[in-house]
């Protein structure tokens, strides 16, 4: 569910919002859309940023809309679990580290809420991403056989965080 | 989300996501809405559930009930009703039930946007696809008197269709695309319908194989499709190969009135129905394994049709060409019998998968394949020890891990039950036999008068007991037939599941130890040195924990799992630890079994003409009947092998220590990572052992700062010398396999590029190298760009 593109330069004047109000889920849509293979309806887009809007943050250049990371948080047994959905950064935008600030303040964000680990799924051959989270210490936990619907295979990546580091606390999946 | 079985049923489960989809509120949403909200209130009261859900009840009987008689639905107006209650809700405010989750979301579909409705892909003019009876009252297929050319074009497209189908997609998609399928028992031509009927009986017994064998996993195999389809005629599968002979013997003989070209194109359908039947019989056979009386017997029938399979298939693929061909453009994989759409509409309404059925010569190309992993299946009889057979095991999934039916297969051939191993022997029994085989422990030789022993027998018996009732050996054979990713998965539960028997077999021979200074005492010397320093038992369940260790944790390189900042601690901790403690386990027995032979013989010696007591050599050549200077030394080979793998290891450590520390290596610069809880991660599942103990992060970290207090040019020296000295190990195995030679071609390429670095090579060009796995999936050739 993640794409990124993202590399070293300096920073753009780029402010940080969360969501805010409906008619900010149209900048998302067309954000993610035009990243993925797959669309997504309606109703996975509301899922995620009207139950947890404090966890849907955009990247916008003046008005304009640049980047989001969408995510959630759930327990799993005894773990709270933080989850990225959604991670992308406009064409134009890309090489500014824009990507990584997101997944920064999301995860900086499911922190305070005292997030025991943090999960996301990426496809394995999305080099990108991959360097994109493993430069924020996530490890590659699982791959996932043909995950997507295109048939490609899927890695789930988790960022562990210390307070919660006795690994059979840990949620399988 | 339920799975609508019908038509009606996935129309009307659009209907309900396209009422939905404008996210206004209906007034069946607004009662959810309530519902949820008193439920949050906590007012939530029984009789106001019951109220509520009487009247959702009746409408949900009226959706099942009006579904089936769309014509009579009593259809009402709400649309005033509705904006009213839509008045309630800000822009883009979604009434959510409690039940409705992400997977929901995820799956529900918007009509009308091309990406997500099956139905868009559909023209206004299109007809809808044809049904097997409409084809046949339209005249777009034939029942009878097929030529030939059609006849191998259907065939052809179906084994195409059971490839697909075999590779994960649904049956529906595939094979019951083709209307034939639909109805066998209507169709004339004799050969088409023997074929057809083949093709649903291959259906059930490959699904029934798979079940049985119960190693799939959601993402290797759709096992459900429209049943009513194959329910609509019985299988009998006992029918098939008689039915398709008789039909193939008719061919033949009007073959013979033919001339030499329409006896040609004639002989190409009988070779298809051939080739049907023993791939059928052979498929056929392994479902029986269970009931067989001789489980010998039952391969040797199943590789002889799998040979006449094999020899068949040259003959089919020269001749694809004589079929119909595919019409360019079309999505049906033969111009007649097929309805590529049928079952669009009863597919789950989850986004469409685009369905794309092989190639035919890539069809045959997969079952020449399949039939000769199959042919290798059967080779699993020849191993009747647990270690030859988990070997055999490994090796296997490593070359047919991709095949569903493949590692299906040879499950259900080594083991139809989880209690039997080989047919009809029992799992004790065959453990039994293989700690003989494997390090030929004087108390479980028949021959040997401490076998008598009563305590004995009684240890024996619990110990063996407690390692069926655990069920790990067992486990870690079933576990080699899942795919790759899954293996990895459940080859950490089964590691933790290790630890139990290693106290169990650790208690076994301190008891053996126990009774030895008991006899001694008695002064039966025989049976004290027998049972003296025994370590027999827990040196077995050891070497079977290191694998499964060893696997587990090379297995994230073949899955990728492992960034490349990581592979230091990981190849760390096999050259540090583990691989030794595989070739200490192989080396303690090699040193059991030559001085057992020893004892043998000095007692053969000193009573040449005795009663026969311990004759611990009779036993070794009961186990392994081979020539006896071999016999002293069965793990020389593996021994060897470790040895190269522990020096690659080393001189992967090394090497990755030279990089890091000449700012080759990426590392991760957050705040949010922590290099100690990755590395407690990496090896979690080692931690519930006893032994080997588990390895701290502070230890790791000790000997790696010590490392890299050389130069980085020393480092890269030291690692250039581990893959010289791999080099030299793997030169020395003689008749080296595949592997070996792929090994050293590791270890000299790496070999050259550490050296070629320690000499400063692109210093100034700290550009992190690419490992490229290809050549072996544990160990990548260092390359330079």
């Amino acid at each position: 569910m993640n794409e990124a593109k993202d590399n070293e330069q300096t920073k753009p004047p780029i402010s940080y919002t969360f969501f805010s109000e409906e008619s900010e889920l149209k900048a998302i849509q067309q954000l993610i859309d035009g990243e993925l293979s797959e669309p997504y309806s309606i109703y996975t887009y509301r899922y995620f940023v009207y139950n947890w809007p404090e966890l849907c943050i955009f990247a916008r250049d003046g008005e304009r809309y640049v980047g989001v990371v969408v995510c959630k948080m759930e327990t799993y047994g005894c773990v709270l679990q933080g989850y990225i959905a959604m991670l992308a950064v406009h064409a134009s935008y890309r090489l500014q580290k824009i990507g990584t600030t997101l997944v920064e303040r999301a995860i900086d964000a499911m922190i305070e809420h005292k997030a025991d680990e943090i999960a996301l799924e990426t496809e394995l051959t999305n080099k990108a991403a991959l360097r994109l989270y493993e430069s924020l210490g996530f490890i590659r936990e699982k791959r996932l056989l043909r995950y997507y619907m295109n048939g490609v295979d899927a890695l789930r990546l988790k960022l562990l965080l210390p307070w919660r580091h006795s690994s059979d606390q840990s949620t399988e999946d | 989300m339920s799975e609508p079985k019908d038509f009606f049923a996935a129309t009307a489960a659009a209907a309900a996501a396209a009422a939905s989809s404008t996210s206004l509120r209906s007034s069946e949403q607004r009662d959810m809405d309530r519902e949820s909200n008193s439920n949050e209130a906590d007012d939530w009261s029984v009789s106001d559930y019951a109220g509520e859900g009487v009247q959702r009840s009746n409408s949900g009987a009226q959706d099942t009930l009006d579904i089936t008689q769309y014509p009579k639905y009593g259809w009402v107006d709400v649309t005033s009703e509705f904006h009213e209650a839509c008045q309630e809700l800000l822009p883009g405010e979604l009434a959510q039930d409690m039940l409705f989750g992400l997977f929901e979301a995820m799956s529900a579909i918007e009509i009308m946007d091309p990406k997500m409705d099956v139905g868009m892909g559909f023209d206004k003019t299109d007809l809808p696809p044809p049904s097997f009876e409409a084809a046949v009252a339209m005249g777009a297929i034939k029942l009878a008197g097929l030529e030939p050319a059609e006849l191998i074009g259907v065939f052809d497209a179906l084994f195409a269709c059971l490839v697909s189908w075999l590779e994960g997609n649904s049956m529906d998609q595939v094979l019951f695309t083709c209307l034939y399928l639909h109805a066998p028992a209507q169709i004339q031509d004799k050969a088409l319908r023997a074929f057809c009927t083949a093709v649903r009986n291959l259906i059930v017994v490959i699904k029934n194989i798979i079940i049985l064998a119960a190693v799939n996993e959601e993402e290797d195999f759709q096992l459900y499709g429209n049943s009513a389809l194959l329910a609509a005629e019985k299988a009998q599968p006992a029918t098939i190969a008689p039915q398709l002979k008789e039909v193939e013997d008719e061919l033949v003989r009007k073959c013979k009135q033919l001339n030499a070209s329409e006896d040609q194109i004639l002989m190409a359908v009988v070779h298809r129905l051939r080739f049907m039947r023993h791939l059928f019989q052979a498929i056929y056979q392994v479902e029986l394994m269970s009931s067989a009386e001789s489980a010998e017997e039952a391969v040797n029938e199943i590789y002889k049709n799998l040979n006449v399979a094999a020899e068949l298939l040259p003959l089919i693929r020269r001749t694809i060409e004589r079929g119909t061909q595919p019409v360019e453009g079309s999505e049906a994989p033969n111009p007649m019998g097929f309805s590529p759409r049928i079952h669009d509409r009863s597919q789950p309404p989850t986004f469409p998968r685009s369905i794309k059925i092989r190639e035919r010569p890539a069809s045959y190309q997969f079952l020449e394949e399949m039939v000769a992993r199959f042919k290798y299946a059967c080779k699993v009889i020849r191993y009747k020890d647990y270690y030859t057979a988990l070997n055999f095991l490994i090796e296997y999934s490593r070359k047919s891990g991709h095949c569903i039916l493949s590692r299906s297969v040879l499950q259900t051939l080594f083991s139809s039950s989880i209690r039997l191993a080989h047919g009809k022997q029992s799992m004790k029994q065959f453990l039994r036999y293989s700690v003989q085989c494997f390090n030929s422990p004087p108390v479980l030789n028949p021959k040997h008068p401490v076998n008598n022993d009563p305590k004995v027998q009684q240890h024996l018996e619990t110990f063996f007991r407690y390692c069926i009732s655990m069920n790990t050996f067992n486990q870690f054979i079933r576990l080699c037939g899942f795919n790759r990713a899954r293996q990895r998965d459940k080859l950490a539960h089964l590691i933790e599941n290790f630890d139990p028997l290693q106290v169990d077999a650790a208690r076994l021979d301190s008891l053996m130890n126990q009774l030895a200074n008991e006899r001694a005492m008695e002064g039966n010397e025989v049976h004290a040195t027998a049972l003296k320093h025994s370590t027999h038992f827990s040196t077995w369940v050891l070497y079977n924990c290191f694998r499964a260790m060893y696997i587990y944790l090379m297995s994230g390189f073949e899955l990728e799992l492992y960034a490349v900042h990581e592979f230091l601690y990981i190849y760390w901790y096999p050259y540090e630890f583990l691989v030794g403690f595989i070739v200490s386990a192989l080396t303690r027995t090699e040193n059991i079994l030559l001085a057992q032979e020893e004892y043998a013989e000095h007692q053969s010696r000193t009573q040449l003409n005795g009663s026969g007591g311990g004759s611990n050599n009779k036993n070794r050549k009961a186990a392994k009947p081979k020539k006896h200077k071999k016999q002293q030394r069965p793990y020389r080979q593996e021994i060897v092998y470790y040895h190269a793998v522990l020096s690659l290891c080393g001189g992967m450590y090394k090497a990755m220590g030279a990089l890091t520390k000449d700012g080759r290596v990426r590392l991760p610069m957050s705040k949010f990572d922590n290099e100690e809880i990755r590395y407690i991660r990496r090896f979690a599942p080692f931690v519930p052992l006893t032994s080997p103990p588990p390895v701290s992060y502070a230890e790791f970290k000790n000997i790696r700062d010590h490392l890299m207090l050389s130069s980085v040019e020393d480092l890269y020296t030291y690692a250039a010398k581990h893959f010289d000295q791999a080099r030299n190990v793997l030169e020395s195995i003689q008749n080296p396999e595949q592997e070996i030679l792929d090994l050293l071609q590791i270890a000299r390429t790496n070999f050259v590029v550490m050296n070629v670095l320690a000499r400063g090579h692109q210093k100034e060009l700290k550009r992190q190298p690419e490992f490229d796995f290809s050549k072996h999936s544990y160990f990548p050739i260092i390359k330079l760009k």
